[in-house]
């Protein structure tokens, strides 16, 4: 998880990521964030994030990317 | 059949009292019968075409739904290994693949050959031209299917989802025929996706009378808009735009801005017209426009403005490519040359790229809409690679906090947007002639030289334009606050029923449609 | 509660209904002005004694020929139904019309129309029959010459062809919202400026001289609702310059008439008979009559309709003298201060667009 928030921070590093669970519909990530920070959770967790796993619910809050990793890392 | 017709007006009332007195159960049949017959009134042969789309998508995305079961049962009976699992769904997702690439390249390839085998022969007797070898290239004179373009962008909207496993296949061909050809939607859009449209579409509707009252509003907004506004400063617009050469100074910058509260009218006009054509059928279709005029930021303006094809783009184009191997084989070798801070920036760079350049051509067959594509992914990647600039200019200076640079900026967004139109409409190179032309010639004097007159805006027009735009803008700041249908509904019947007259008393007298008035046409000069 | 709802909603439509039918009167044309023509299809119906002639047929009609001369010389009644470029079809169904009010004993019908027989200019579709009232007549009339672009429901609602108006409206506007004034004489349009008539473009050959079939077709029914009605059918052509009536229609109208047994006056090779001084009985150079030739065509034309049986000397009729003792009061009227005003200024104000 703090990977991640660096992660995160280095994208943004004006949003509390701990509390934010609107992060994509407030628009603090739009299309370009988005394809920056998939391809650096690409590189520092070593999971591919299909396009199709591109959905808000997917991205609004630190937790559900969190999720969304470990859920690829098992499969 | 034009959605502002006498024709379109006829069948919906027809289509409305049939619909509600059919059994519930038959409503989304006689949607589907209504669609194909609109359809059909544009010309029998070209029913053929979505006709196409739907059946081949249809059947391939139900291939790729039955392909998935199957794999699913297989791996429960073989009880595979994790390892075995892995590869045996690598071969079934390289299969599903296939079928849907079958179906990309078809469709897209009758939507490309159809819209674009001019522009690309145009194109080559160009580039023979160059060569001497001149007058070998026909051109051909297809007539492009109605929507064509936004059926199969919905469509394979569809067949990627089905391949993504966001949502099952439709099994019966006659409602995915419905989601394909939704008579109002099939025109002009908006694309939908086929989950949420789903809901939409095969539920029950019973007769709401609230439902048919906003749908009818809401199409009256959208004949204002478009009768009022629209058709009535269009051809002064196009006047301007297509004679640089007569229109310069001043006009170039009326221009601009004629030009996209003209688009703007017409367009969210069309889809007022389409969306509350739907609701009176109790259909709710995604929004298109969320008063983009209000953007601060050219980034947020195509988030809040022809929604649902950025959505698309954004899903189908921007987000495949810029995830691609290709693309991520590029950051690498990027990252070794440049360092990681530029091969990071590859994947946006890419996929904007191809997005905008999409956007181009779908917006038009011909070099100035990619030319205008461009010049929108230039400005978005400039302002992305500012983005660290602008947090710190905000924080620096507290003035841009307060409300009134909010003004600033959406006068700042709605000026850049105009300013980037100008590539939609004239010459790459008369872009910047006019442009240069604006800023050291304009002079407010050269509204009264003669030129306006031209135009052929009187008094009368001009003003009836300007109400006309206001009460746009007032309405839209009023939405800020929620539906104004539904602020209206707090007052009683007959307030609301005088609102909705007044409303279609302007429509009805000051839209422009029918062959006009013009008294020297009625003096009778003939033997 | 619900029946509530629903009262007030039938009341808020007939309320907005009437505010319709209010703006759309306001907005139509009242064709009391400069141009006049689209009222004459109309006034028709303010007639309330019968006439034994009926004129059908394009200009060449209403400004050629004088009712009240014909009934000054004659005591023939008549009444012209002609309005600018009126169509053989539109003809066709104005007897039809006609015949629901009266029948008379001859219709004269002008041929000039058969060698068109599609519209070329909407408005003039729309003079001729937004006149007319309401009945099958005028549903066919309108199917059959509306343009490409015309629809019915423009013609069922005005106010949906003549919106834009609401930014030309004028005194005349409200001047006849509520009856229009009288601008004809029984269809006569009177015209007493002069214009002599200067040269016209020579005759062209043309390739084909032969009529629509659809024309022909109108002129069958017109005859053969006559012969129903016992109503005498004669064929004119008035005596004007231009444009040309080639001999090559001349004898095609003229054998049609001897086949089926009609009179066909072709008024071009009696202009000396009639007397007809084209320097004097013209107000446009030759294209249409002025009130002194449309005076000397009529009063050579009743001695022909008078031949008719049916057709009679009704002067003796106390009640029918009366009502064209008044029409001819108000025929002098108007020709006096025409022809006072063209003595005075060189053109007739009222027709006048400023050339």
């Amino acid at each position: 998880m703090e990977e991640l928030i660096e992660i995160l921070e280095e994208i943004n590093p004006d949003v509390d990521y701990a509390s934010c669970t609107s992060l994509v519909d407030d628009g603090v990530f739009t299309s370009f964030e988005l394809v920056v920070l998939v391809a650096r959770i690409g590189e520092e967790f070593g999971v591919t994030i299909p396009p199709a796993q591109i959905v808000p619910e997917n991205f609004n809050s630190a937790a559900s990317i969190y999720q969304m990793i470990e859920k690829l890392e098992e499969d | 059949m034009l959605l502002v017709s006498y024709e379109f007006a006829a069948f919906l009332i027809l289509l409305l009292a049939v619909y509600y007195l059919v059994p519930v159960r038959f409503r989304w049949m006689l949607l589907l019968a209504a669609s194909y017959l609109f359809y059909l009134t544009g010309g029998m042969f070209y029913v053929l075409y979505p006709l196409i789309t739907t059946v081949t998508t249809w059947f391939l995305a139900r291939r790729i739904g039955a392909v998935t079961r199957e794999s699913k049962a297989y791996i429960k009976a073989q009880g595979m290994d994790r390892e075995q699992k892995k590869e045996y769904n690598r071969q079934v997702k390289k299969r599903q693949c296939r079928l849907m690439q079958l179906g990309l390249v078809l469709n897209f390839g009758i939507l490309a050959v159809l819209k674009y085998a001019n522009f690309v022969l145009e194109n080559m007797g160009i580039l023979l031209g160059a060569a001497g070898i001149e007058g070998v290239v026909p051109s051909v004179g297809w007539i492009l299917p109605l929507g064509i373009s936004y059926y199969t962008f919905q469509s394979m909207g569809y067949l990627i989802d089905v391949y993504y496993r966001k949502y099952e296949p439709e099994e019966n061909l006659a409602k995915f025929a419905l989601f394909v050809s939704f008579f109002p939607q099939v025109t002009a859009g908006p694309i939908s996706r086929f989950d949420q449209l789903k809901e939409q579409l095969f539920a029950p509707h019973e007769w709401d009378f609230c439902q048919v009252k906003r749908g009818a509003e809401r199409m009256l907004w959208g004949y204002f808009k478009k009768l009022v506004i629209a058709d009535r400063i269009g051809p002064a617009v196009a006047m301007i735009i297509i004679d640089p050469g007569t229109y310069d100074g001043i006009y170039v910058f009326l221009g601009m801005v004629g030009y996209t509260i003209w688009m703007y009218a017409d367009f969210a006009g069309g889809i007022d017209i389409v969306i509350g054509a739907a609701q009176m059928f109790g259909i709710r279709l995604p929004e298109n426009f969320d008063r983009p005029f209000f953007s601060k930021s050219l980034g947020e303006f195509w988030r809040r403005w022809h929604m649902s094809l950025m959505l698309w783009l954004r899903e189908y184009i921007f987000f495949p490519v810029s995830m691609s191997r290709f693309t991520r084989r590029m950051s690498e070798l990027v990252q070794k040359h440049f360092g990681k801070k530029a091969g990071m920036k590859v994947p946006v760079y890419v996929g904007s790229i191809v997005v905008w350049l999409t956007a181009g051509i779908w917006h038009g067959a011909s070099w100035r809409f990619v030319a205008w594509g461009m010049a929108n992914c230039i400005v978005m990647l400039i302002s992305q690679e500012l983005v660290g600039c602008y947090r710190a200019y905000h924080k620096k200076f507290a003035f841009t906090n307060h409300p009134r640079y909010r003004y600033f900026e959406i006068v700042r967004t709605f000026l850049l947007f105009a300013c980037l139109e100008m590539f939609e409409y004239y010459s790459f190179k008369n872009v910047f002639v006019m442009f240069g032309n604006l800023v050291t010639t304009a002079s407010l004097s050269q509204l009264w030289d003669g030129r306006f007159v031209q135009l052929g805006l009187d008094a009368a027009d001009c003003g009836i334009a300007a109400f006309g735009i206001l009460l746009m803008f007032v309405v839209s700041l009023s939405q800020r606050s929620g539906s104004v249908r539904e602020k209206l509904e707090r007052y009683s019947l007959p307030v609301q029923y005088a609102a909705f007259f007044g409303m279609f008393l302007i429509v009805l007298v000051a839209g422009v449609y029918g062959h006009g008035y013009d008294a020297s046409q009625f003096v009778y000069n003939q033997f | 509660m619900k029946k509530k709802i629903w009262i007030t909603l039938l009341l808020l439509l007939m309320g907005s209904g009437v505010i319709l039918a209010g703006i759309q009167r306001l907005l139509i044309p009242k064709y009391m002005g400069q141009v006049v023509e689209g009222a004459f299809i109309h006034e028709y119906y303010q007639e309330d004694t019968p006439h034994d002639v009926l004129f059908l047929g394009d200009c060449e009609v209403y400004e050629n020929i004088s009712p009240v001369t014909l009934w000054r010389e004659y005591g023939i009644t008549s009444y012209i139904r002609g309005s600018a470029q009126q169509l053989i079809a539109q003809s066709y169904y104005l007897l039809e019309d006609t015949l629901r009010y009266e029948t008379p004993k001859a219709v004269v019908f002008n041929v000039s129309a058969m060698q068109q027989y599609e519209q070329e200019n909407e408005t003039y579709n729309r003079m001729t029959m937004d006149g007319m009232k309401w009945s099958s007549s005028k549903w066919n009339a309108i199917r059959a010459t509306a343009m490409e672009d015309e629809h019915m429901i423009e013609y069922i609602f005005p106010l949906l062809r003549f919106h834009s108006r609401f930014k030309e409206l004028e005194a005349d506007d409200l001047t006849y919202y509520f009856s229009p004034g009288k601008v004809s004489h029984n269809g006569y349009y009177m015209r007493a400026d002069v214009r002599p008539a200067g040269d016209f473009p020579t005759e062209r050959r043309r390739a084909d001289y032969s009529f629509d079939p659809r024309a022909w077709e109108y002129l069958e029914r017109m005859r053969l609702l006559c012969e129903e009605k016992g109503i005498t059918l004669v064929l004119m052509k008035a005596p004007s310059l231009y444009p040309t009536w080639y001999e090559q229609w001349d004898s095609q109208i003229a054998a049609y008439a001897q086949e089926k047994g009609l009179v066909y006056i072709n008024g071009i090779s009696r202009i000396e008979d009639i007397g007809i001084d084209f320097s004097q009985d013209t107000y446009d150079g030759g294209l249409h009559m002025n009130v002194y030739g449309a005076e000397k065509l009529s009063r050579y034309f009743g001695s022909i309709l008078q031949e008719i049986p049916g057709v009679e000397d009704r002067r003796n009729d106390k009640a029918l003298a009366a009502v064209w003792e008044e029409k001819g009061q108000f025929y002098d009227t108007k020709k006096a201060e025409q022809e006072a005003e063209f003595a005075e200024l060189g053109y007739i104000s009222q027709f006048y667009s400023g050339e």
